[in-house]
């Protein structure tokens, strides 16, 4: 640090007092200028006049607030005590950004990974310009691995700054439609990540540092978002672009919105993504989620420098609870420490506080653990639901005995407790659509059901088919209340499921069973071909004008003409049929790429 | 052409069938209007018969004249527009179609094409503004919003337009909009008739026909008059001169459906369970319709089963008919029945055997 020569200052003033504050950093001597920075997005809502003026500086300027921002960087590094003071006065950093790691021995990250990613980058800046082609590493990983702390850490391990592409802030609409009547172009945030590769390319760095390059990392974190085709093919242009001709090393962090949850319906294009630059010569780098045991070392490092007495309990619980996502484990342990019977200094009366709270936890603990106040919600993906559901387990011990103001039942009705959350808190975890469910339910529960058991088939069979019949009402027959259609939904969602649990009363014991993709699906497609090559098939035929109701033509017209063999062209059942299966088979190829995309169908 | 179209009568003095019904029809429209109508009847029975032969009556030739066209519909609902596209045959006199082929955004077809029907009204040669027929197929198909929407439209565009609706089942049409109509009940034919049909055809043809031949024949059609005609001209295919006993050839998919109660019938077991769902989707993929499935496998069965379980049977089959129809995936339904009927037979064989 401190290598950067480059004294022009650049400042912004807003209109709004108190939020200067937030920008404003002391200085030190050393640079004896104030640098004020770091544009948040409370910005927006400034006024039109200042904001205006601010669009055009950033648009002109944008690196130098990268510049500047690796001065705050460096200002952390350099005091750590000394921290930004926030807007409403009271003295509580982030502690995430408190306790960033910088040293590669302070990274909760396997060492491993630090240790390839350190060696990629000593190679390249070792030899600097050489082989243009892999100076791009990929560094994937799922949210708050610490993809970027790692690769702050390896940059000021070797000495080399970190130039960070910065995302712009988003503009919203009200704020573009003021640009646009006071003339401004609206650039979106793909021309600027484009015009930022393209400059990039040709210049380097050199622009805007004076720094020798060699030991200059480039950083891009955030990918603009991309929707559609168009701008994907956009983005992956730019990125191999970026990849064939880049000179400095370049970390392109992308995240992995894992198995876990695939809401995202555009995940396969980043798939695609990593792997069209992965064969054009990147190198990658997967991260996994951060073990309990070294979030639990790095928060309990946390609690000592601040001196806050967390109970080992405690520590380890949001550990668990953070799912590897260190950045959120360290937020709750701070929220955790926010809690008014936190004591600063008086370890005696602390101790004493702590335990009851802990024997709470312990509790909690017991009780599933469910009442945390922190903690990222665990996601089940839709086929671990549906496991959960068709393996349909339960506790084997005794029944409960009939006691109390248990209801009773008869004994074809009762059933053991099972052996997990509630089934709508499943669905709940596993966001899948009831449609999806119900299909998926119905295509694998009969493997599940005892070979003896023909009732237990029905039984399940009738509950899925008033299922189907609750989600039938649905379609269009109710004026959009969509309220009323989400009760439904949901209503018919937990018949299905406890249709399933509760009818498969004598389940085969587990075994392992491939969860198929519902062939119904296949068939509606196929179903929709077929009616469309009917008709045609009819109409190449009778070109004397008739309209025929198409269950007439299956079911008598058909058969007889097949008899008959009156065939025009020549395509008759058997064909039609076969085209059927064809078209199954190149579905399961889809399916067989991309298992996890339920949302897609 | 196939002989179902060839010796379908072109007008209503000739029909074979139902002679009362057209006797009536021409007196109706003798001054060249007419009421609505709506006729229904099974499949087979004539509906559509009658109709053209009707139209024929009330337009002249100029009725056969008439080309299929492959619209566009823009619709403005609203918000939106919707497209839709749809097959209308049209003369200049009349417009057919088959609403339900629009799906759900049937009602908007339906409003949307009598009004543009009635913005441009024929002038009949006597200078008066005439009106125009509009056929519509299937209208029990129709979803409740349609046949709202269609009464509405009724009411509104009558000077304009005349419609004339046809469909299976009267009792899946609004009593609103049966009320506004003349309804025609059209029956399957006797057997006798359908004899009557094919002897007709075969005389036109110059056929042989040994005695009793045409009469297997009506046996075996289920009342169909056109599934009759279908495999009398199959079996001229197949085999000439007939035999008396010669083979008369069944509808693939019934012996499909057949094959599926047997295989019922045999094993009750989830696993045969799957292996009938897999069948059905079989039958599903060739677009012939659930409820047919379903009527044809409760058919099937019956033959088979012991009459006590007879009644409960059909209770069960009628009552996933009606959910099938309220259902969304009728694979749902139809395997609940299957499954249903399994749990039954099985229940039923252990109490008798043992």
């Amino acid at each position: 640090m401190g290598k950067v020569k480059r004294s022009s200052a650049i400042v912004i003033s807003s209109s709004d007092d108190e939020e200067d504050k937030d920008f404003i950093l002391k200085t030190n001597s050393s640079y004896s200028k104030s640098v004020p920075v770091r544009r948040t997005r409370k910005r927006v809502n400034r006024t039109p006049l200042s904001d205006s003026r601010s669009r055009v500086f950033h648009d002109s300027n944008s690196e130098g607030f990268d510049v500047i921002k690796r001065f705050c960087e460096d200002f952390d590094q350099g005091f750590p005590q000394f921290k930004v003071s926030s807007g409403s006065g009271t003295n509580i950093g982030l502690w995430v950004d408190k306790y960033k790691p910088r040293s590669l021995e302070e990274l909760a990250v396997q060492k491993k990974k630090v240790d390839e990613v350190k060696t990629w980058f000593e190679e390249r800046l070792r030899t600097s310009v050489k082989n243009s082609c892999s100076n791009v590493l990929l560094v994937s990983g799922q949210a708050g691995v610490g993809k970027s702390a790692t690769v702050y850490a390896v940059a000021s391990n070797l000495g080399a700054q970190v130039h960070e592409w910065n995302t712009p802030t988003p503009t919203i609409w009200q704020e573009h439609l003021h640009n646009s009547n006071s003339g401004m172009r609206y650039t979106s945030k793909m021309d600027e990540f484009e015009s930022f590769v393209e400059r990039i390319r040709k210049y380097g760095l050199s622009s805007m540092t004076r720094t020798s390059p060699s030991s200059i990392i480039l950083l891009i974190d955030d990918l603009p978002v991309v929707n559609g085709k168009f701008a994907y093919g956009r983005l992956r242009w730019c990125l191999h672009l970026l990849l064939r001709s880049v000179h400095l090393p370049t970390a392109l962090l992308i995240y992995d919105y894992g198995k876990s949850d695939s809401a995202e319906y555009n995940t396969g294009y980043w798939e695609e993504l990593q792997l069209s630059l992965l064969n054009a010569g990147a190198c990658k780098v997967t991260f996994n989620p951060i073990t309990v045991n070294s979030i639990r070392r790095t928060l309990s490092k946390i609690c000592r420098h601040e001196q806050f007495e967390v109970g080992d309990e405690q520590i380890d619980l949001i550990a668990k609870a953070s799912g590897g996502d260190i950045r959120s484990a360290i937020t709750s342990l701070q929220y955790f420490c926010l809690k008014p019977f936190r004591m600063n200094s008086q370890s005696l009366s602390k101790s004493s506080v702590t335990h009851p709270e802990e024997d709470m936890d312990k509790n909690n603990l017991l009780n599933g653990g469910i009442c945390l106040p922190f903690g990222r919600d665990e996601t089940l993906s839709l086929f671990h639901a549906l496991g959960k559901f068709l393996h349909n387990k339960r506790e084997s011990g005794i029944l409960s005995e009939p006691d109390r103001n248990t209801i009773l039942l008869r004994d074809k009705f009762v059933r053991s407790p099972l052996k997990m959350d509630a089934p709508e808190i499943v669905l709940c975890q596993a966001h899948g659509q009831t449609r999806a469910i119900a299909d998926f339910l119905h295509e694998n529960v009969l493997d599940f059901v005892n070979e003896d058991t023909i009732d237990d088939a029905w039984s399940v069979s009738s509950y899925l088919s008033d299922a189907d019949f609750l989600l039938g009402t649905l379609g269009g027959t109710l004026t959009r209340n969509f309220e009323a259609e989400n009760v439904i939904q949901s209503a018919a969602a937990s018949i299905a499921v406890r249709g399933v649990l509760f009818g498969n009363a004598h389940a085969v014991t587990s075994r392992w069973h491939a969860i198929r993709k519902p062939k119904l699906w296949q068939v509606e497609q196929s179903l929709r071909h077929n009616k469309c090559q009917m008709v045609s098939r009819w109409n190449a035929i009778h070109s004397s004008l008739k309209l025929c109701e198409l269950s007439v033509i299956a079911t008598e017209f058909n058969p007889a003409l097949n008899w008959l063999q009156y065939e025009v062209p020549k395509d008759g059942e058997s064909q039609q049929v076969s085209t059927a299966v064809h078209n199954g088979e190149d579905d399961y190829f889809d399916n067989d790429a991309c298992d996890d995309e339920i949302e897609e169908w | 052409m196939l002989w179902v179209d060839k010796y379908r009568p072109k007008s209503l003095d000739k029909v074979l069938v139902h002679q009362d019904i057209a006797e009536n029809l021409k007196k109706l429209v003798m001054e060249q209007d007419c009421p609505h109508l709506l006729f229904y009847g099974p499949s087979g029975s004539g509906k559509k018969t009658l109709i053209m032969a009707l139209l024929r009556q009330m337009f002249g030739a100029s009725a056969d004249k008439v080309k299929v066209e492959n619209k566009n519909w823009k619709i403005d609902a609203g918000t939106r527009t919707i497209d839709v596209e749809l097959t209308t045959l049209s003369s200049t006199h009349h417009v057919e179609l088959n609403p339900s082929d629009a799906g759900f955004q049937d009602r908007y077809v339906v409003q949307e094409i009598i009004k543009e029907m009635a913005k441009n009204r024929p002038i009949d040669t006597k200078g008066r503004k005439g009106f125009k027929v509009l056929v519509l197929n299937e209208v029990d198909k129709l979803s409740r919003e349609a046949q709202h929407s269609l009464r509405r439209t009724m009411e509104k565009y009558s000077a304009s337009c005349r419609l004339i609706l046809c469909c299976n089942s009267s009792s899946k049409v609004t009593e609103a909009v049966r009320s506004r109509c003349l309804n025609m009940r059209i029956n399957s034919p006797t057997e006798e008739e359908i004899v009557k049909v094919l002897e007709f055809i075969g005389k036109k043809e110059g056929l042989q026909l040994p005695p009793g031949f045409a009469s297997r024949i009506a046996q075996q059609s289920n009342r169909s008059l056109r599934r009759a005609i279908l495999s009398f001209e199959t079996c001229r295919v197949q085999q000439y001169p007939f035999t008396s006993n010669q083979a008369i050839p069944p509808m693939d998919w019934e012996e499909y459906v057949s094959e599926i109660a047997l295989s019922m019938l045999k094993e009750q077991s989830p696993k045969r369970l799957f292996e009938v769902r897999g069948k059905l989707y079989e039958l599903l993929v060739n677009c012939i319709p659930p409820d047919i499935i379903l009527k044809r496998l409760l058919y099937e069965l019956l033959k088979k089963l012991d009459s006590e379980l007879k009644h409960e049977i059909s209770h069960w089959a009628a009552y996933y008919e009606h959910r099938l129809r309220l259902g969304q995936k009728a694979i749902f339904h139809l395997e609940a029945f299957v499954a249903k009927f399994m749990s039954i037979y099985k229940g039923f064989l252990i109490e008798t055997f043992g």
